[in-house]
């Protein structure tokens, strides 16, 4: 099966660059709708609207605002916003290798994997089997749509799993969820951890489905089955009185501009 | 974005953009294209036909950035008529033929100034029914020197038997074709036969001529442009628009146009507008109506 690439670089530590793609390592499974009018089956389109003025805003009136307290707001052009956008990483520079375990798995984000590109694939297979003999994950920073990211290399299953993480600032303080210290007696902890130990399994996946989602899928089929699916209307874009002839409309163009 | 909804021939066309000024120090808009390629149309139809059409396209007019454009857009509406053309490398390209009103219509509002189509028709893309000779004057040269080497080639032409026919580039140039229309013809036998014709100009007239691409030896000469005669290459259609600041044509003359000093005495004589243009062509009709049609046989050199 052809990847597609999301991003195309290398990834490089020390005097090893090797050219690879980062590819997705999961299609969130969310089905998702249109929004329809009912009277005629028409796709409905967003529109921006004013409340103040009970009007739809066109683009160009559109800006951007960050409210501090409720109503107040500093503008934010698009320029400004660039300007503390970070350049387009070209290489993911591994700068320390790390032990996996050492990572509070709240600070995994997104998987991706990194494939390699024409002529590193030796380099990569190098690499892959070094990453697994040492056990050790290589940290990066990385930017992905304009988005600095601090990501964890490691070597899965022969190739390299690339997951961005969260940054510190993300994780949300855990001190307060836990309940006061207090002493638990013995005898219930063994009680527990028999209990437990009697359900111990390995993990696997395949045994737990999105149980909404395949009902939702069947209905889905089951429905397109019974019943034609309805059809959105050929939509004529906006124009005026209807077609003109040819001549008329280079003649009413024609008129606005006079030839010097 | 303006957009204007026209119908032609039971067909819609969403023309858009009007106004935009294509020829903007000349204040000659995208409606003022439309109108000319509608008005030139039962001229430049004949001529385009069959033959796959490169756009040369000025989004932003002639004094900004083109770009050509071989392949037929696939946003193309379902009515315009294609080819397959084979390319260098074995794949097939799906190119557009601009073989009525409503194609040409369309194809200029994508702001396609410029029509460009090779030699040979698509269905027989190595078959030239014409020999060209794309006469290119150096910096040093102008239209005069240019005319007096295409009477010359002309006459060189006519004692091997063959009738040939002038236009103008439409820059500074001169285009001599001499029609062919025999299935038989190849582009190696119409580039070997040019190639020589070249030459023998270059030996006989030195000092007026150069059959070499490099620019530094035509100076004052007439360049020979004899390579064009290639399934590959494409010249401008006869009675295309050219992107310069005013719109001239490469418009068909008579010989004895360039034979009259008197009217070479003005140069811009021979800078067909696109409003002159359309003067002659109802006056005159087409004058390269033969080109299409006149049969004849390379002789053998």
């Amino acid at each position: 099966m052809a990847v597609q690439g999301i991003w195309s670089g290398t990834i490089s530590f020390s005097l090893v660059a090797i050219p690879v793609r980062l590819v997705k390592a999961i299609e969130p499974g969310r089905i998702s709708f249109r929004l329809l009018h009912s009277k005629d089956y028409s796709p409905l389109a967003r529109r921006m609207f004013c409340p103040e003025e009970e009007t739809m805003v066109p683009r160009d009136e559109i800006i951007r605002g960050y409210e501090i307290v409720p109503n107040q707001y500093v503008l934010m052009t698009d320029e400004e916003l660039e300007s503390v956008s970070p350049e387009r990483s070209r290489t993911i520079e591994i700068v320390d290798f790390i032990d996996m375990k050492e990572v509070d798995p709240v600070y995994y984000d997104h998987p991706y994997y990194l494939v390699p590109s024409k002529g590193g694939e030796k380099a990569y297979r190098l690499l892959v089997e070094v990453m697994r003999r040492t056990n050790k994950a290589g940290l990066a920073k990385f930017v992905l749509a304009e988005r600095e990211y601090l990501v964890a290399v490691t070597s899965r299953d022969g190739a390299l799993a690339l997951t961005t993480l969260h940054y510190s600032e993300e994780i949300l303080a855990d001190e307060d969820l836990s309940p006061k210290k207090g002493k638990t007696a013995a005898e219930e902890q063994n009680r527990m951890k028999k209990s437990i130990e009697r359900m111990i399994e390995n993990f696997d996946p395949g045994k737990y489905a999105d149980k909404r989602r395949k009902k939702l899928t069947d209905l889905l089929a089951t429905k397109a089955k019974e019943k034609a699916p309805v059809e959105a209307p050929v939509v004529e874009q906006e124009e005026g009185a209807g077609p003109a002839d040819l001549v008329a409309a280079l003649e009413e163009s024609m008129r606005k501009v006079k030839p010097r | 974005m303006s957009r204007t909804f026209v119908e032609m021939a039971g067909r819609r066309l969403s023309l858009s953009n009007l106004e935009k000024d294509l020829y903007a120090s000349y204040g000659f808009t995208k409606a003022h294209v439309l109108e000319y390629y509608r008005r030139i149309a039962p001229l430049i139809l004949p001529h385009l036909k069959d033959r796959a059409l490169t756009f040369k396209r000025y989004p932003e007019g002639v004094e900004k950035d083109f770009f050509f454009e071989k392949r037929c857009p696939s946003h193309r509406p379902a009515w315009v008529k294609t080819a397959e053309i084979p390319q260098d490398d074995g794949e097939q390209m799906t190119v557009c033929l601009v073989n009525d009103l409503e194609t040409l219509i369309w194809a200029e509002n994508l702001a396609s100034v410029e029509l460009h189509v090779p030699l040979a028709r698509a269905s027989s893309p190595e078959t030239p029914d014409s020999m060209v000779f794309d006469l290119d004057p150096g910096d040093q040269a102008g239209i005069p020197e240019c005319a007096r080497v295409a009477l010359i080639l002309r006459d060189l032409l006519s004692r091997t038997g063959l009738a040939s026919y002038v236009k103008t580039s439409g820059k500074k140039g001169l285009h001599v074709y001499v029609p062919l229309n025999r299935k038989e013809t190849t582009f190696e036998d119409t580039k070997t036969f040019s190639k020589a014709v070249a030459g023998i100009m270059q030996k006989h007239y030195p000092d007026r001529v150069t059959a070499r691409m490099a620019k530094k030896e035509r100076d004052a000469k007439i360049f020979i442009n004899w390579s064009q005669n290639d399934a590959s290459k494409t010249m401008v259609c006869v009675y295309s628009l050219r992107a310069r600041e005013k719109p001239i044509v490469s418009f068909p003359l008579e010989w004895r146009e360039l034979e009259n000093p008197a009217e070479l005495g003005d140069p811009e004589r021979l800078q067909v507008t696109h409003s002159e243009a359309l003067n002659r062509a109802e006056e005159k009709g087409d004058l390269f109506r033969e080109v299409l049609v006149k049969e004849q046989k390379l002789p053998h050199l």
